[in-house]
């Protein structure tokens, strides 16, 4: 099982954030090629935010942490440079000021909110923000040449699980 | 002072008195005015500024470091990959309409492999049900959800029993597993090792399942098979276990290895002192899979054999049941029907308690009471090969009466037959004894009866599953437990006859689920034929016994029930004593 060069087929992430009461947000990213199989696994330690920053970003320390510090490490890890992201987390989203691939939400309901853009890809409900609508085009228009076949839902189920392998791999290493 | 007023009109000057209102002041000397004009002495008080700065607390809004665990995949496994140059492209069969909503199956590490990698190298993988219906990796059916299972289980482990009740698919478990693990480049030899009358079935369902996997079956004169066994780009070798035995020097000593060795009805290895058992243990290879639906046949020392084969020394005899249950628990999958296969159509028993025929029971009579005096008075002489003898010939009379071939069971069994073939239908008839089979032969033709047995020889006996499968004329099939018991797929007959029983109801269960199994129309009617007052039915009544404690004691362990009988049991059919040199 050793590692392979550079990676350059055509590829999809997919980004969460989980939040663990007693251990803070754990990030997640997969990046899949575009028949499902996995390319490259990053995840983070626990974060967790002091009570300075809960006070001073206030409203903006959820995206502050998802987005920017928790999302942007990650993609900032990864070698592959996918098609677009899906995030199942909205807060996520906020990553995609940092970078220029487009971000998508991809949930089974439709996302409720102002601030989002929604529409529908395949059978999934998708979103972006209000103000990048432009991402939507981009993102059906890659989704239907490249992974039309792939479910945009599922690949979460593997990344939730991998982070909580780690989260115990990690836990049992600490009581070791 | 005052100054005289004059009024313009008369202009005479008026007179003015002037009044002095000044209140005189009296100044005394205080000496305040000439402070006043002294000039102001001003004290200049210095002080320097350079003082501690004001507390302030700051926060940098930089980025802080986040630590990252990061895995990047190696470069398999590409399902998509052929293996061999036998490729065929997938036909596009459709798959069955069960493939409506697809639960999502993945691979699962078991618990010995630790390192983080390496579990998320499992778990990370596309479901199975993705992996399976890719364009290269046709099925011809959509496998059941706990078919997925099994293969997400097997495919993960370096040593594991699939103990499915018989008719849950091992075989098809076993096969896509194996496929996947080759298309991964995971294992690139296998060497699946199973009893003679099932290697052509094994072939069959490798077609049906893997077709693009060349398959090679060990056969032919010595010469052939050394050149077979040495043959390095075969996937997949196919070997018996009698074979085994014959090739043992070219197998064990001419530096053969697989990469996974696959036993199928594994049992046959549950005494560790066989010489099957030491062959399949020596053969040099990676991972080890065993299948079997009755890994404890008659004590947990069957499941420590079988251990032995899988990993060495993980189960030994001194365990309690409920320790080895524990231990064992990762390497064994076990699923029964009534759990997983909830819209089975039934299985239904029914018990034909016969009385014998006059002339049937007047032999056993004499028989019994002859055989018990000769058991008594062999003392400590007496071995169960001796009890053994006398219940064998007590059976056969409960089949047909030795002197005039009379039998109660033949004529309940045309009976039942007549409406059997009335309805279309097809039946398999089995016995313990081939000569049972011999007699029943000419009164059963009638029917149009097939046979299949170990008189039957190996070659043709495809031959005649095919027949019965697909000619009309042809509606009973007589079939010995011993080769018919195991891996033939009769699913489209809908009556089984048990004519006579076999001491262990896993055989007996193993005989019934090749009609009663994956792909089965309707209900299943199997009839149990029981002579009364006779050595059939104490059997019958130990048996049950002993079922309802294996029951208690197993279902804790989780580990499936089979059972025969004991020498203890054996004797006390007869109510004689195990003699002392039996009981070592």
């Amino acid at each position: 099982m050793t590692a392979s060069g550079p990676i350059s087929s055509p590829s999809i992430g997919f980004l969460t954030v989980r939040d663990f009461p007693e251990l803070g947000l754990i990030g997640g990213y997969l990046v899949l090629n575009t028949t499902g199989r996995p390319l490259e696994f990053h995840c983070t330690a626990p974060v967790r935010p002091n009570r300075t920053q809960e006070i001073l970003y206030g409203p903006t320390l959820v995206p502050y942490l998802y987005g920017e510090q928790i999302a942007q490490t990650l993609l900032g890890k990864a070698k592959a440079k996918p098609l677009f992201i899906c995030t199942d987390v909205e807060p996520a989203l906020a990553v995609r000021n940092f970078v220029a691939t487009p971000v998508t939400l991809v949930s089974e309901n439709k996302a409720a909110s102002d601030k989002l853009h929604c529409f529908q890809l395949g059978t999934r409900e998708a979103a972006v923000f209000a103000n990048r609508q432009q991402d939507q085009e981009a993102i059906a228009t890659l989704w239907r040449e490249h992974a039309e076949e792939l479910d945009l839902l599922e690949p979460f189920n593997r990344l939730h699980e991998a982070i909580d392998e780690a989260q115990r791999g990690a836990a049992r290493s600490a009581a070791a | 002072m005052s100054r005289p007023f004059v009024n313009a009109s008369v202009r005479q000057p008026l007179d003015v008195t002037s009044v002095v209102t000044a209140i005189p002041v009296t100044i005394y000397a205080t000496g305040w005015n000439a402070a006043i004009t002294r000039s102001q002495k001003i004290d200049v008080v210095s002080d320097d500024f350079v003082c501690e700065p004001p507390k302030t607390a700051s926060f940098r809004f930089g980025k802080p470091r986040i630590k990252t665990f990061s895995y990047a995949f190696p470069e398999g496994p590409d399902w998509q990959t052929s293996v061999g140059d036998k490729v065929k492209k997938p036909s596009k069969r459709s798959a069955s309409p069960r493939s409506v909503k697809r639960s999502a199956t993945h691979l699962k590490p078991p618990t010995d492999i630790v390192k983080l990698q390496d579990r998320l190298y499992y778990m990370l993988q596309p479901p199975l049900e993705t992996i399976l219906n890719s364009e290269s990796l046709h099925m011809p059916l959509e496998p059941f959800p706990y078919q997925y299972e099994g293969v997400a289980f097997l495919y993960t482990r370096y040593a594991a029993i699939l103990a499915d009740e018989m008719g849950l698919g091992k075989t098809m478990q076993a096969i896509t597993s194996i496929r996947l693990l080759l298309r991964a480049s995971e294992v690139r030899g296998v060497l699946l090792i199973c009893p003679k009358p099932l290697v052509t079935n094994w072939k069959r369902e490798f077609t049906t399942w893997a077709p693009e996997i060349p398959v090679s079956i060990i056969e032919g004169n010595q010469t052939k098979r050394h050149w077979l066994w040495q043959q390095p780009h075969l996937p997949v070798k196919i070997a018996n276990y009698e074979l085994l035995m014959r090739d043992r020097d070219v197998v064990l000593d001419s530096g053969l290895s697989f990469d996974l060795v696959v036993l199928d009805e594994a049992q046959r290895i549950k005494n560790r002192s066989s010489t099957t058992s030491q062959i399949t243990r020596a053969i040099t290879r990676t991972r080890n899979w065993a299948l079997t639906g009755t890994p404890i046949e008659n004590s947990s020392e069957d499941l420590v054999g079988i251990f032995e084969f899988l990993s060495p020394g993980y189960l030994h005899s001194g365990m309690t049941a409920r320790r080895m249950g524990k231990a064992a628990g990762d390497y064994i999958l076990r699923r029964t029907k009534d759990r997983v296969m909830t819209d089975m159509p039934p299985k239904l028993f029914r018990d034909a308690e016969l009385d014998l025929s006059p002339e049937q029971w007047a032999s056993y009579k004499t028989a019994e009471d002859e055989g018990i005096v000769q058991l008594e008075d062999m003392g400590s002489e007496l071995t169960i090969q001796h009890v053994f003898e006398l219940v064998l010939r007590l059976k056969q009379i409960c089949n047909f009466d030795p002197a005039t071939g009379a039998s109660s069971k033949l004529e309940r069994l045309e009976a039942d037959l007549e409406e059997v073939v009335a309805s279309g239908r097809k039946a398999i008839v089995f016995s313990q004894w081939v000569k049972t089979l011999d007699k029943m032969r000419d009164r059963l033709k009638r029917f149009g009866t097939l046979e299949y047995h170990g008189k039957i020889p190996s070659k043709k006996r495809d031959g005649v599953i095919s027949q019965f499968k697909e000619d009309p004329s042809k509606h009973v099939i007589l079939m010995s437990y011993g080769a018919g018991s195991v891996g033939l797929n009769l699913q489209f007959c809908r009556y089984v006859f048990l004519f006579d029983r076999w001491w262990n109801p896993a055989i007996e269960d193993q005989a019934i689920n090749r009609a009663h199994r994956i792909g089965v129309a309707g209900s299943v009617t199997v009839t149990r034929m029981l002579t009364l007052g006779t050595i059939e039915e104490r059997i019958n009544q130990v048996l049950e016994e002993k079922r309802a404690l294996f029951d208690i004691i197993l279902s804790q362990t989780g580990a499936p029930s089979s059972y025969g009988l004991s020498k203890d049991e054996v004797f006390g059919l007869f109510n004689l004593k195990l003699p002392k040199n039996e009981a070592a």
